[in-house]
């Protein structure tokens, strides 16, 4: 059975690449959100086995919206996809529970090996 | 950002950081070129905050623009409105990795705004080129990368 994955950034660009890498492999996608509300709203409905969160979006931003998840669902695995890879957004991500780091732009190996990274133990 | 680091090893950061991220994000290689633009040109922007207070901007030649679209889609047919949307995302992946790559340096964690996509040109009111990096790729179009500052006037009459 694949892992049900849910995508959250604000760039529909970002949704179809992930969908379009992700084609054929374990993993289904089977959410997208725009933002880090509907993310919140969103996860409780969905019980995705992995999220993937952008950290710039409009209104709150993805590392709040991962501490939402995280607060609400301590299991949730998240994995952070940003541009913004230095080491206060990464270790802060770590802080609050994330279970992996990403910089965009991303490869299909650099993709696949992190979301499976994340879904070990 | 200007006054963290020296305008020779921003420009230098700017320059490895699109090389790099252009390639990553689409095989596009990226030599300096003096080349001026030409044809239909369209223009990503964006603005730094926390701490910073510049912009970044990269006109090219909307067929350099149509190539990034169909390498990172990975199709030849592109539309428009997907023209612009991987342009402002590819640009927002160049902008990130421009803050990241300056952080250990200044420390300052900067964030910026959401990408712009504009027709033509762009040039943000109240700002001045600081300097610019032109570029040519395989034969898919120019482009021009340009590091904004505040005009002298607008900045003395904002606080730091």
């Amino acid at each position: 059975m694949g892992k049900r994955l849910m995508i959250v950034d604000d760039s529909c660009a970002i949704e179809l690449q992930i969908r379009q890498l992700l084609e054929g492999t374990e993993f289904d996608v089977v959410g997208y959100c725009p933002d880090g509300e509907t993310a919140i709203e969103r996860y409780a409905k969905l019980k995705p086995d992995l999220v993937t969160m952008d950290i710039i979006m409009p209104g709150i931003d993805g590392l709040e919206a991962a501490q939402a998840i995280l607060e609400e669902h301590p299991n949730a695995r998240i994995v952070m996809i940003s541009s913004l890879a230095y080491d206060g957004t990464i270790h802060e991500a770590e802080a609050i529970g994330a279970k992996g780091f990403l910089a965009k732009p991303f490869s299909e190996e650099d993709l696949i090996d992190t979301l499976r990274s994340a879904l070990k133990d | 950002m200007d006054r963290a680091m020296s305008q020779k090893r921003l420009a230098q950061v700017f320059d490895e950081v699109a090389r790099e991220v252009t390639e990553r994000a689409s095989g596009i290689r990226l030599l300096e070129s003096g080349t001026k633009l030409a044809g239909e040109l369209c223009t990503v922007y964006t603005s730094f905050q926390r701490g910073y207070r510049t912009g970044v901007s990269l006109c090219a030649e909307r067929s350099l623009f149509t190539r990034l679209t169909q390498r990172m889609m990975q199709t030849e047919e592109v539309s428009p409105q997907e023209v612009e949307e991987f342009s402002r995302e590819y640009f927002n992946a160049l902008c990130g990795r421009i803050v990241s790559q300056m952080y250990p340096e200044t420390k300052i964690p900067a964030r910026f705004d959401r990408p712009s996509f504009h027709e033509g040109r762009y040039s943000p009111r109240g700002r001045q080129k600081h300097f610019s990096i032109r570029y040519t790729s395989d034969g898919a179009g120019n482009a021009e990368l340009v590091h904004h500052l505040q005009d002298m006037e607008a900045a003395d009459t904002l606080p730091e």
